[in-house]
């Protein structure tokens, strides 16, 4: 009732009801490359008349509309769900991986989170393994090829098993969801000093390592996984951490111990077996 | 996008196939990221243990001259082969630390050609990411520390006003009366030196640093560490960092105090 009527007043008054609803303007420094193989730089557009109750994207959306209205080219950038659970959108905002919010997605993130005036740098992520396609559009295949390496379970077409066939423990059930959260959207790598996938790799190991349907190819996934993820040009993991950070999912690192156990298990049973 | 991974091994690692073969095995087994990672760890901790059996031998300085004497003869000369067993050891475990870890990191820097223009970071501690500088400073330092006390390279002590002995023709009688190296001499003589003093002091600050990340690290890297465990991995990292820095600084501050009297009246 309060409220409402010191809104009425406000209105009254015409000043907005709702402050932080003023439409901000900002000077964003947008990386803007042709193509694969040209040479990119920062480009700077001031830019008014964002709402903080906008997304990010919808914030780039906008601005693009004003480019093409300009006849300017559009900035290109990746998306799909827009609501944090497809790993596609990947930006590098004011120097973090998927801007100042933790555990969001670019697309999760608000600007409300920014302040009237600010300047604001939009990078793509980069590493050698994730080449510049536009813009700020990365190649992201790598990924798939790590995970086709080995991120798989084999299991037995037919009939959807019985529910309650195969009791796993709730621990163990916590703990592949924890990992089994990963986006694949490369945040990690983006935030890592040593641009590695370290994380996003452990994360898919350390989820079927829990798993009874993970077991029969466990000791060679960590293997092939590792392997794979040297072969794409990743660098290796110094335990810096800032890859945990920067997860939209907050996946722990503790996932990277899991996966180098793995790799020590795996290495001491090829001895032994060999 | 091997392609653009640019000059790092354009195939990679192979897989390690269960061969039975020692030698393609271990040098897959080193060519991978995380298989390097895991013998610097080792590595890493194994020189750390030398470093706290070697810190707790030379405190041995404080008990006299026969105490650290009599404990360097029994080194050198009782243990006869076995100290030359000891040095390869270290020696191999040196070389393929600094070998490993460079490498590691030589291939790593190529993994991102294209610097960010605006960087910002929000876990990463100074030490984590200084690795590399620090290590390499230790690395100098180590070289340094034995030109001076194993070479006597670097300068002799005074032992009369005017009379400059080579640090490795010190000699001491031992009350037993056999005559050995004077290693307190040396010690004594090096730790009153300020330059020294400087020098190895500011070395042990930078052996600090490194073991800061280095040893909760190593934990991490051996797949050791959990959320649970984490806060006491980080703490006894800090203890066994800070003793060993804490440790040597005694030594080198205690004799400039005048803590282990020289034997040689030369001052
Ligand atoms: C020339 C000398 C040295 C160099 C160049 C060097 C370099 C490095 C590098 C680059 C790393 C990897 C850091 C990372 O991946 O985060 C490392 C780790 C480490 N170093 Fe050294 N280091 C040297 C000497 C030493 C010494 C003398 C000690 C012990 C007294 C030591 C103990 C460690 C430990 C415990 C680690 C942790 C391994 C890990 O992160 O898993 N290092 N060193
Ligand atoms: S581990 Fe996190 S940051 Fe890395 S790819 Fe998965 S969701 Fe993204
Ligand atoms: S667009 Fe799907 S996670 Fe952001």
């Amino acid at each position: 009732m309060e409220r409402e009527a010191a809104a009425e007043t406000a209105a009254v008054q015409g000043a907005d009801p709702h402050p932080t609803h003023h439409p901000m303007k900002l000077t964003l420094h947008v990386w803007r490359q042709k193509t694969r193989t040209a040479p990119g730089e920062m480009v700077t557009y001031p830019l008014d008349g964002i709402s903080p109750e906008q997304s990010f994207l919808e914030m780039l959306d906008h601005l693009n509309e004003t480019l093409i209205r300009r006849g300017e080219e559009p900035v290109a950038f990746d998306h799909d769900c827009r609501e944090g659970i497809c790993g596609s959108c990947a930006l590098m905002i004011n120097g973090l991986a998927h801007g100042p919010e933790r555990g969001t997605a670019s697309c999760q993130l608000h600007m409300r989170s920014f302040r009237d005036g600010d300047h604001v740098y939009v990078e793509p992520w980069r590493a050698a393994a994730f080449p510049v396609v536009k813009d700020l559009a990365t190649d992201r295949s790598a990924f798939d090829r790590i995970i086709a390496a080995g991120g798989f379970v084999g299991v037995n077409t037919g009939g959807a098993p019985d529910g309650n066939a195969l009791p796993i423990a709730k621990v163990d059930q916590d703990r592949a969801m924890d990992a089994a959260a990963c986006i694949g959207c490369g945040a990690c790598v983006a935030a890592c000093p040593n641009a590695s996938a370290m994380l996003f790799v452990a994360a898919k190991v350390s989820h079927l390592a829990q798993l009874p349907q993970g077991q029969p190819e466990r000791r060679e996934r960590a293997q092939a996984m590792v392997g794979q993820h040297d072969r794409e040009g990743f660098g290796h993991c110094t335990n810096i951490n800032e890859c945990q950070a920067a997860c939209p999912k907050e996946i722990s690192v503790e996932h990277i111990a899991q996966l180098n156990r793995d790799y020590v298990t795996s290495t001491v049973s090829a001895v032994v077996k060999g | 996008m091997s392609s653009a991974a640019g000059p790092r091994h354009p195939k990679g690692p192979p897989r390690i196939e269960p061969t039975g073969r020692a030698l393609p095995y271990l040098s897959a087994l080193l060519d991978s990221s995380v298989g390097a990672k895991l013998v610097v760890a080792l590595t890493g901790l194994g020189l750390v243990l030398f470093t706290a059996f070697h810190l707790v031998g030379n405190l041995k300085v404080f008990q006299g001259p026969a105490a650290i004497n009599g404990y360097a003869y029994f080194l050198t000369h009782d243990l006869g082969i076995l100290i030359w067993v000891a040095r390869a050891g270290l020696l191999g475990l040196f070389a393929l630390h600094v070998f490993l870890a460079l490498r590691l990191h030589s291939r790593t820097a190529a993994a991102r050609p294209v610097p960010y223009r605006y960087h910002a970071t929000v876990r990463a501690s100074a030490a984590s990411r200084s690795m590399v500088l620090s290590g390499v400073v230790v690395g100098l330092f180590v070289l340094f520390h034995l030109a001076h006390y194993t070479f006597g390279a670097v300068k002799g002590a005074e032992v009369e006003p005017g009379r400059v002995v080579n640090y490795l023709d010190l000699k001491y009688r031992m009350p037993s009366g056999v005559e050995v190296h004077d290693v307190y001499s040396m010690v004594v003589a090096g730790f009153t030196t300020p330059w020294v003093v400087a020098l190895y002091a500011a070395a042990q600050v930078v052996l600090f640093v490194h073991l800061l990340h280095g040893v909760q690290s190593s934990f991490q890297t051996l797949g050791l560490k959990n959320r649970r465990f984490a806060p006491a991995i980080r703490a006894l990292g800090f203890l066994v960092a800070f003793g060993i820095l804490a440790g040597n600084l005694l030594i080198v501050f205690g004799v400039l105090a005048g803590w282990a009297p020289p034997i040689h009246k030369s001052a």
